[in-house]
């Protein structure tokens, strides 16, 4: 079965067309970069999939379910989780409380609105497992505004990933990084989706090589190729696009 | 049929009142995104100095002027000491102009006193229809009314309300535009603000001029608002004419239900149409 | 409008702590239940109608303060409950204070269920819109269905909560205890529901709601029961104060009642439930003493201090006090 099948996707904004029919199938375990450039649609396309826009026409399958209708949360809980290209955080709560919402975001209604959690609960060693991943332990009680951008950073890909999506759609992971911040959360992106679905989009062909088997790559909000890193890096017509023809 | 054309001109007369009592408050939403509660305040403002001027000898057509010219001078003060120093802000800005309302109406109940006041109407006499008569008055208030309205269009199709538009959306942006937003701010809240007045005294051989009117009119202009859809002119006009004549039709049909067939429209508009008529989606 | 605090790394923790321990819960508990029988008369009134009206700011401020909602047309349900129980204590002869209670809690609840939807489908100032325009509806019903409710006059009556209990000897210390218990059940509930993950969702839902559908919350469901429970303890204040009053009014549904229960929860301090117990008391003894000195002026004097506090204390008062207590308390200490 297949985790995510998109068909004919398209958006238009008024007269504007942002997305052109768009199809393409995600099997399990792949690994996909969305690649194009700035305007290309890929932030569109991501809220389309994950129910923060509604399409103007098309199809989006979750596991063989129709979705197109599904409202956000309830594709979060069939295993559909983004991350934001710009941080969308909680910034007047705790790290430890971002992260509780996010690992609550999952549960049933009992575990996300009546359940205290208390030390020793399965929840907070998740959360502190969570939070180890990416470095934040020690700053669990300070305000998610408090923190730098880097860490805010970490924070945005923490929050996508504690619901333990079986589908995770990273919007430019690495945005507004350094260099040594950047290897770090690709780092830790790859450790952590190691077997699940993967869909982010990026800049820096670094990042798309390092965690990608698949790219796809939109051009004026349409798919211009999709394929293997190999096929694309050898597509001309993405050389013409992308990379500048040379 | 006398009776129903008299109904209709009954309807669309107290339509173009609406559509002047409310149109500052659409106006100002739209353009500014500010709701501006103290609008009924301002309307009553306008009534009682409105009605101190004719009381002195003046012409109706002066106390007009001088009545939205009162409004515009309180806008003016609300808008520059206070408003202005939260932009962006839009809760607080509605939170200060509720405080307003008070700060208002008491200080006309203060200088007027609190018995309602009237004035006659500065046009007597009325046009016949078989045997019903139909105000002049009334009559003139249409006129007034679509003055209002071509004018209130014109001006949003200008550059002046373009202008407005972006220091709304992008305060910084447009300012490095060079658009001087701050005091088209000021112009702007100060039309509305005039508009409420010169409508206040307007309808003062309508309504008459009480403290409480403060928010009676607040209540009619905030349903035409939400009915015509919020921050839109043509909405406005559209709702307040649609409202005017149900209010109307309803009194001279349906006494039971007379005085609720507004809120039966807001109720409607609400439950099927929640950006109104002619809103955008919110 | 945040108190920022220190925090210590325990999960269960609220954020809006000003101390450790139950210190001012005691304190509190003495100035309530000692103070009142050792204060003149008179005063006795306003106690009472500060604990109702911190009942009514309390749930606005579950609404207002916690999730972000700013609905100004809270009165309604107030108002409705008031005007349900004096409907069924003066027009159907039912006497017993738990059935009127009840009936009006189940009206107050489902004029929200009705009125929920409405508003909530609209974003922030148009939400604040609709409910104005809503709470107006409900006045202008109140006001023109003379039948019913007895139009600008009112409903009035000598209502004495009869609690089935015999031998109940009603006084204004007797009913002001009797309110103590709703405020006290009051407070202590709404207070273990913003320290449950529901509080916690409610405070993300106020800050970001995106993310938390992202998240997988269905914020609207959310949005929705905390507007019921709103309601509900808004209907409760205002079933109390129909039996304080002896009258129902519609003024009791109007503007100025969901103003003012605004302002209190504003100058509290959003969020914090404390806060808005000490907006009530500090708003109605302003009234009262404006009443003894200036009755006239007192509209001008609360939109002035409305416009005071809007502009200049968004945090409202309980950032202030908290540091007073911490200070007091760490001086008495050493």
């Amino acid at each position: 079965m297949e985790a995510l099948r998109v068909e004919g996707l398209s958006k238009n904004f008024g007269g504007i067309q942002v997305l052109q029919d768009v199809t393409f199938t995600l099997k399990p375990g792949e690994r996909w970069a969305i690649i194009g450039p700035n305007g290309a649609g890929k932030t569109t396309l991501m809220n389309v999939l994950s129910g923060v826009l509604a399409p103007s026409r098309g199809r989006i399958e979750l596991w063989g379910r129709d979705v197109t209708r599904l409202s956000t949360y309830e594709r979060l809980r069939l295993g559909l989780a983004r991350s934001f290209q710009l941080n969308s955080l909680f910034p007047r709560l705790t790290v430890e409380e971002n992260i509780l919402l996010a690992l609550r975001g999952k549960m049933s209604a009992r575990g996300q609105f009546l359940q205290p959690t208390a030390k020793g609960d399965p929840l907070s060693l998740q959360m502190q497992e969570l939070l180890n991943s990416v470095g934040l332990w020690g700053k669990r009680s300070s305000f998610v505004r408090e923190l730098s951008y880097g860490e805010q950073r970490q924070m945005e890909i923490a929050m996508a990933l504690a619901s333990k999506p079986r589908i995770l759609m990273l919007d430019e992971p690495s945005a507004g990084l350094s260099g040594a911040e950047s290897l770090r959360t690709v780092d830790m992106i790859r450790s952590v989706t190691e077997g699940s679905t993967l869909l982010f989009s990026a800049h820096d062909m670094d990042v798309v090589f390092d965690l990608a088997d698949q790219i796809m790559v939109l051009f004026f909000g349409k798919i211009a190729a999709q394929g293997t890193c190999a096929e694309i890096q050898c597509d001309p017509m993405v050389k013409e696009i992308y990379l500048g023809g040379d | 049929m006398e009776r129903m054309l008299l109904n209709l001109l009954n309807g669309v007369s107290f339509g173009a009142l609406l559509f002047l009592l409310a149109s500052g408050l659409s106006l100002v939403l739209g353009l500014m995104g500010i709701l501006n509660l103290a609008h009924g305040a301002l309307f009553l403002f306008g009534a009682y100095v409105g009605i101190s001027v004719t009381q002195n000898g003046g012409h109706f057509i002066l106390a007009g002027l001088v009545g939205g010219a009162a409004g515009a001078a309180i806008g003016l003060a609300m808008e520059r000491g206070f408003l202005r120093h939260l932009h962006g802000r839009i809760l607080e800005q509605v939170l200060i102009s509720f405080g307003f309302i008070y700060v208002l109406t008491n200080v006309a109940s203060w200088i007027w006193g609190t018995v309602t006041q009237i004035v006659d109407a500065p046009i007597s006499g009325a046009i016949v229809l078989g045997d019903l008569f139909f105000p002049k008055y009334r009559l003139g208030l249409i006129a007034i009314g679509l003055v209002i309205a071509l004018g209130l269009y014109l001006f949003d199709k200008t550059r002046v309300g373009a202008m407005v538009r972006a220091g709304m959306d992008n305060a910084e942006m447009a300012g490095a535009l060079g658009v001087n937003v701050k005091f088209i701010s000021s112009m702007v809240f100060c039309l509305g603000a005039f508009i409420a007045g010169f409508a206040g005294i307007i309808g003062v051989p309508i309504f008459g001029a009480y403290p409480e009117i403060a928010l009676d009119a607040l209540n009619l202009a905030l349903i035409v608002v939400v009915v015509g859809g919020t921050g839109s002119i043509p909405g406005a006009l559209i709702a307040s004419l649609l409202l005017g004549v149900l209010d109307s039709f309803g009194k001279a049909l349906l006494p039971g239900i007379a005085s609720y067939t507004i809120y039966i429209a807001l109720i409607i508009i609400l439950v099927f149409r929640p950006s109104g008529i002619m809103g955008r989606s919110a | 409008m945040r108190m920022k605090t220190g925090s210590t790394p325990v999960l269960t923790r609220s954020r809006y702590r000003i101390s450790a321990g139950l210190l001012p819960y005691v304190v509190a508990g003495l100035v309530f239940t000692v103070l009142p029988p050792l204060l003149p008369d008179y005063f006795h009134s306003l106690l009472i109608k500060v604990l109702i009206f911190s009942v009514f700011a309390m749930s606005l401020d579950l609404i207002m303060g916690y999730t972000g909602l700013p609905s100004l047309g809270h009165a309604a349900y107030f108002g409705l409950a008031g005007y349900i129980a004096a409907i069924l204590l003066l027009k159907c002869g039912i006497d017993s204070f738990w059935v009127v209670l009840l009936a009006s809690l189940l009206g107050a609840t489902l004029l929200a269920a009705a009125f929920g939807p409405l508003a909530l489908r609209v974003k922030k100032i148009y939400f604040l819109l609709v409910t104005l325009a809503l709470g107006q509806l409900l006045f202008y019903v109140a006001w023109y269905w003379r039948s019913m409710t007895g139009g600008d006059d009112g409903l009035v009556g000598r209502f004495t909560p009869n609690l089935g209990i015999p031998g109940v000897k009603w006084s204004p210390l007797l009913f002001y205890y009797f309110v103590f218990i709703f405020f006290a059940f009051t407070f202590f509930v709404l207070r273990w529901v913003t320290r449950l993950p529901f509080g916690l969702s409610l405070k993300g839902l106020e800050q970001n709601e995106l993310r938390m559908r992202c998240l997988g919350y269905n914020t609207w469901a959310i949005k929705y029961v905390v507007f019921l429970i709103g309601a509900m303890f808004a209907g409760m204040a205002g079933v109390l104060f129909v039996y304080f009053n002896g009258f129902a009014v519609p003024k009791n549904l109007g503007l100025h009642f969901s103003g003012m229960v605004m302002f209190m929860v504003i100058l509290g301090g959003d969020a914090t439930l404390w806060g808005s117990v000490v907006g009530a008391a500090v708003i109605l003894y302003l009234e009262y003493i404006s009443s003894l000195y200036f009755p006239e002026r007192w509209p001008l004097v609360f939109g002035a201090a409305f416009i005071l506090t809007a502009m200049f204390m968004k945090g409202g008062l309980a950032p202030y006090l908290a540091k007073f207590w911490k200070w007091t308390v760490g001086k008495w200490r050493h």
